[in-house]
């Protein structure tokens, strides 16, 4: 039949037999170790403890005043109106408001605390898991996509958000509904609820056919849709190359193609997951007719009442309700609780660890030593990055790190700022191996400037203050100036205060080096790494802020990586790196004379 | 809305089936209190089991009927959402690549791709519940008014005393629910902004020891979506208690009143029962009020941020496409005439007055202070923006009249920033000419310097690149770019500071490798060992021309020139070595 349906829509059937069988036996995107993830949220939840109690018993009233209601309204007809009794009618109608009255007021209680418990525990979660990012080491950060990151910090945590806001309350209050309705309607006619549920293996069986189908059908959607949203990211962030290419027609294409592959997808989830209500619509009409025809049967043999009749076409429809909602909710918390194990996987990664305490600031002079350093990045890379590296660079030197691209100089910066610990061999400073300066200490007074600009969508000026929170207004500036960004700066709409966005389309490539460059001059620090910093600066410019650095570097020590070797020239003493080894090192007059690597360096770029 | 509406209007006959399906569905609903009615006066109360099974059967044969109904229902409203969706999706991608890159400076990145991703889906998921149930709670609440009043007049007015007050209510709450929610999604896009700009700048924060100060500016707008969000939730939470008492209320009403009528004779039971069971079902129908309210509410914000996109009339590059194939006069030449420009709602000039000449295969190095205008000079020969004034000809005719897709074909363009797609090598370097050969992609690699890393990789054409793919380093990226844009055989080679991340060894290789090549070649660079091998430069200052002619020639007459070239002398190793 479905064939019948399918073909005039044009649509391909995408499930196989396989797709459906499979299913039985696998179980997709489940939480592996409930007990623990439950236990994290009831202890995120905390202090609101007390509160959720208060809730769950604002459900239970709510529930009982729902069964309440449909059962005095069938005795007011039983009763009072069949047969003609009027004497206390008054005083169950009131009695109903009241409970009408309490119905509305429990459920807008149990909501109205709900979602202040849900919002709270969410927004733990959230900044929670943000703070632990930022203990967490680079390495971690090196091994994950920065799509998968944000997956975690939106689309599951709103998952949990959006559960706890719901689903808590409803499973809770449908399981009690459930049982009450149950035992008010056993109570009331055995048979009659017998019959009410010859519903529910019917329900099972075909909502399980449902499910069998949709599961498979869900996550090709997701991946058709993850596709597609890549590829709608990768062509709006890379215009320009599509413009310059005129790629734009086999783009469009493209995304057609992608977008009619999700059109199909999404055709048949909607379909199956639509039949979901449609069946439930069906077995709730029919056990109203069977309560209806059956109900009407046995009370012309006086076995039931009309009063009971009216009751159990009501209860009918509330039994049926809260399986649905179960149902229903049963893929949302399951979803949810493997959302909320994935959040604790990394609550759980471990942290930069720091032996050092806090407790004893070094203030440092900036003597830095390396003692046969070896790194690599994972410990299954088959060679290291950094080999046996020796070198000592004394407080208020200036070192320069030259080489190829890949040759290991990045690297070097980054195990000082202790982005990396060494797998072998000793960093010191100060004669102190660095693992005993924390990272506080350390990095407190040192400045990195890195290979990539980055600039916060925030003013000109809060971006430069990020070196130095508490500088002010004028030191800003004053940085801005050595940085030779004081003129550009000048020249922009607002000023210091122009907003940038997150292109930074406003300002080019040269001038967000100068930024930061000037948010490492308002830093002030004893040791300043400059990594590629002034690549895209003109040469004179360079020149002009290179005066100031001069000037900044005397009593500093600094380490200097770049390309352009007049950049170093100023440089005390100049390493040569190739392939993570450190295969000359001296004075600049020093190596010129020994002829060897930096000499021939520098007669190429001289040619 | 409208907008929205005319891509609706394809499917508009899927539409109408579905809708009469759901009404089929629903008129089965609104059926059973008449049936039970029937059942309760003519059969039990007058003792006719006949009556009680006639009635029962009938029930049971449209409750059939009503899921019928509903299943196929299912199939026309899945159709139509989808193509709904599918056209809207394609319009919006349309549209978007064909702004000009002005339009594009008006729209941030991350607002443009969330119209085209949840956006839609949030407008498709409305429209696909509108058609299934969102437009049958109303009409369950209207149609069992309707079949209260014809059962017994005199009982339904009961349960529209409230409907004014109700009315009122919940059009308050809509545009409550549309304030509210729409800054509820803003607070979410702050949200994300501050969690995706700390996952970028992770090495930035760390290294100013920023963890906990960044924390902390996260607690902020992460508290505020809290508030947000719950102000907005529960602002919906106070429409289903009302609703509810208000409803239960006049059942009580009509409870109160029937029991007279029927004391006096004037009602029937059944019809008493059949008008409790209507205002039970609408009672049940106002507690999904509170839902849609959400949902709509979202949808129209969704609806018109899209609509912004669709209605864009201006800064499109459309009609520029398909003008004729130019006599080409001068092929290879390239003359700004008198040339400024500023950026779209910015005051100052970022180029003034720019007049130069470029012959064919000649190679123009062009050089300035940062901020002098290099990078947006080239921007306008591909035309990415057009000239405030002045003249710009490629091929000896200007510009403006060239078809851009024609004019784009003759430039090869290197950005400074090398941006891959995701895919494989092969792929990235063949992107901007699909037909090309492997020996015309191994040509280019080779010419580019890429091609010796690339065998190194782990499949080497075939390893990917981008998001699950290997990591390049900068100067690796920068190969592949200008191998990206030398497959072209372009007539035009522009490079933008396109080998900053180049060690000095592999860049002089790539320069004499570029030797061979015919094209005019545009090149940004800061070095004056590039430019000395360049035909000419054009050195810019503050976006006006300073300098334009051979590197002996600006050594001669430029202050500037010779400024830059001091400042790059090489220490220790005389100019001869």
């Amino acid at each position: 039949m479905l064939k019948a349906i399918r073909e005039p829509f044009g649509y391909k059937n995408i499930l196989t037999k396989e797709d459906i069988q499979k299913k039985r036996n696998k179980k997709v995107d489940r939480a592996t170790n409930w007990g623990s993830t439950l236990g994290h949220i009831w202890r995120i939840v905390d202090e609101q403890r007390a509160l959720l109690i208060i809730v769950l018993f604002m459900v239970v009233a709510s529930s009982v005043f729902s069964l309440l209601g449909p059962y005095l309204i069938g005795k007011i007809i039983d009763n009072h109106i069949m047969k003609a009794q009027f004497a206390g009618l008054s005083k169950l109608i009131f009695g109903l408001i009241a409970i009408y009255i309490g119905l509305s007021l429990s459920l807008f209680l149990q909501n109205y605390w709900m979602i202040g418990i849900a919002q709270q525990t969410i927004y733990r979660m959230r900044t929670g898991l943000f703070t632990k990012l930022q203990k967490l080491p680079i390495s971690f950060f090196d091994k994950r996509q920065h799509g998968e990151l944000m997956s975690r910090m939106t689309n599951d945590i709103e998952n949990v958000s959006s559960t706890l806001n719901s689903t808590f309350i409803q499973v809770f209050s449908s399981v009690l509904t459930l049982v009450g309705t149950l035992v008010v309607m056993l109570s009331m006619s055995p048979l009659l609820t017998l019959l009410t549920m010859i519903i529910i293996p019917v329900m099972f069986v075909a909502t399980r056919w449902i499910t069998r189908r949709t599961g498979k059908l869900f996550k090709e959607q997701q991946r058709a849709l993850g596709a597609l949203n890549g590829m709608i990211e990768e062509s709006i962030s890379g215009q320009r190359i599509v413009k310059a290419f005129s790629q734009e027609p086999r783009m469009i294409e493209e995304f057609a193609e992608k977008s009619t592959k999700l059109r199909q997808i999404g055709f048949w989830s909607n379909v199956y997951s639509g039949g979901i209500p449609k069946v439930m619509n069906l077995l709730n009409n029919a056990s109203f007719a069977i309560v209806a025809g059956v109900g009407g049967l046995l009370a012309l043999k006086g076995q039931v009442t009309i009063g009971t009749i009216v009751i159990f076409s009501e209860y009918a429809r509330q039994f049926t309700r809260p399986l649905n909602d179960l149902a229903n909710q049963f893929n949302n918390v399951l979803s949810a609780i493997a959302g909320a194990e994935r959040v604790f996987g990394i609550m759980n990664e471990e942290e930069e660890k720091d032996l050092a305490s806090d407790k004893v600031i070094h203030q440092l002079q900036g003597d830095v030593k390396f003692n046969n350093v070896s790194f690599k990045y994972e410990q299954t890379d088959a060679t290291h990055t950094i080999k046996n590296v020796s070198f000592h660079v004394e407080a208020g030197q200036t070192a320069a790190l030259v080489g190829a691209t890949g040759a290991g100089k990045t690297t070097i910066l980054q195990l000082l700022a202790r982005y990396y610990e060494v797998n072998n061999g000793e960093i010191t400073i100060d004669d102190t191996p660095i693992q005993a300066i924390s990272r506080q200490n350390l990095r407190s007074q040192m400045a990195f400037v890195l290979q990539d600009p980055f600039l916060f969508e925030e003013t000109v000026r809060e971006n430069i203050r990020y070196g130095q929170l508490n500088a002010t207004d004028e030191e800003v500036e004053e940085a801005a100036r050595k940085a030779n960004a004081h003129d550009f700066i000048m020249k922009l709409k607002n000023g210091y205060d122009t907003f940038l966005t997150a292109d930074g389309a406003e300002i080019s490539q040269g001038q967000k080096q100068l930024l930061s460059i000037a948010r490492a001059l308002v830093a002030d620090p004893v040791i300043l790494l400059l990594d590629e910093a002034t690549s895209s600066i003109d040469t004179v410019t360079e020149l002009k802020i290179q005066e100031a650095l001069e000037r900044l570097m005397k009593g500093r020590t600094s380490f200097v990586i770049a390309h352009r070797l007049n950049t170093v020239r100023q440089a005390d003493i100049v390493f040569v790196m190739q392939q993570g080894e450190l295969v000359e090192a001296g004075t600049q007059q020093e190596l010129t004379e020994k002829q060897g690597i930096y000499y021939k360096m520098l007669e190429e770029s001289n040619a | 809305m409208k907008t929205m509406f005319s891509y609706i209007k394809p499917y508009k006959w899927f539409a109408v089936i579905a809708i009469s399906l759901m009404l089929v569905e629903l008129a089965v609903e609104l059926m059973q209190p008449l049936i039970i009615k029937k059942i309760i006066d003519d059969g039990i109360v007058l003792q006719d089991s006949a009556t009680v099974w006639l009635w029962g059967s009938i029930m049971m044969l449209i409750a059939f009927l009503g899921f019928i109904a509903g299943i196929t229902n299912s199939f026309f409203s899945a159709h139509a959402s989808q193509s709904f969706a599918f056209d809207l999706r394609n319009a919006l991608f349309k549209k978007v690549q064909s702004f000009t890159m002005t339009t594009f400076l008006r729209f941030p990145t991350a607002g443009l791709i969330t119209r085209l991703t949840s956006d839609v889906s949030q407008v498709q998921q409305v429209l696909f519940m509108s058609l299934r149930v969102m437009l049958r709670t109303p009409l369950v609440v209207i149609g069992s008014l309707i079949m209260a009043f014809y059962v017994k007049p005199s009982l339904a007015v009961y349960l529209v005393i409230g409907a004014p007050f109700l009315a009122i209510f919940l059009l308050l709450m809509v545009r409550k629910g549309i304030t509210y929610f729409s800054s509820v999604q803003k607070r979410v896009d702050r949200v994300n902004r501050v969690i995706q700009e700390n996952l970028q700048a992770m090495r930035l924060v760390k290294a100013y020891l920023r963890g906990m100060y960044e924390a902390s500016r996260f607690e902020k707008v992460a508290n505020a979506l809290k508030v947000d969000t719950s102000k907005a939730l529960r602002t919906m939470e106070y429409i289903q208690p009302i609703l509810l008492f208000v409803m239960n209320v006049s059942l009580l009403v009509v409870l109160w009143f029937g029991a007279g009528k029927i004391e006096q004779g004037e009602t029937q039971i059944g019809e008493l029962v059949a008008i409790v069971n209507y205002a039970l079902r609408m009672t049940g129908a106002f507690s999904m009020f509170s839902f849609i309210i959400v949902f709509i509410s979202r949808a129209k914000a969704s609806a018109d941020r899209m609509e912004e996109v669709l209605l864009i009339e201006e800064g499109l590059e459309d009609d520029e496409m398909d003008k004729g194939l130019l006599e080409v006069r001068q092929r290879g030449t390239l003359r700004f005439d008198n040339v400024s420009f500023k950026y779209p709602q910015t005051d100052d000039f970022v180029l003034r007055n720019i007049s130069f000449k470029c012959e064919q295969g000649e190679k123009l190095a062009i050089m300035g202070a940062t901020g002098s205008g290099k990078s947006t000079l080239l921007q306008l020969l591909p035309r990415f923006y057009d000239t405030t004034s002045g003249d710009i000809f490629v091929d000896g005719e200007n510009v403006k009249n060239w078809s851009l897709e024609k004019l784009r074909e003759e430039i090869g363009y290197v950005p400074q920033r090398a941006l891959l797609f995701t895919g494989s090598i092969h792929d990235n370097v063949t992107w901007g000419n699909t037909a090309a050969s492997i020996e015309q992609v191994q040509e280019a690699t080779i010419q580019a310097q890429i091609h010796d890393s690339i065998q190194h990789f782990p499949n080497d054409y075939e390893t990917r690149v981008g998001q699950k793919g290997v990591n390049l380093s900068g100067g690796q990226k920068q190969r592949l770019s200008i191998a990206r844009a030398l497959i072209r055989k372009p007539e035009f080679l522009i490079l933008d500071d396109s080998t900053s991340a180049l060690d000095v060894k592999t860049e002089s290789a790539l320069w004499s490798a570029l030797e061979g090549e015919d094209a005019t070649m545009l090149v940004v660079t800061q070095k004056i060992r590039t430019a000395k091998g360049a035909d000419r430069i054009l050195l810019l200052e503050d976006g006006l021309v300073s300098a334009f002619g051979t590197h002996e020639e600006l050594m001669e007459s430029s202050i500037l020139y010779r400024k830059i070239a001091t400042s790059q002398q090489e220490q220790g190793v005389d100019d001869n070595a």
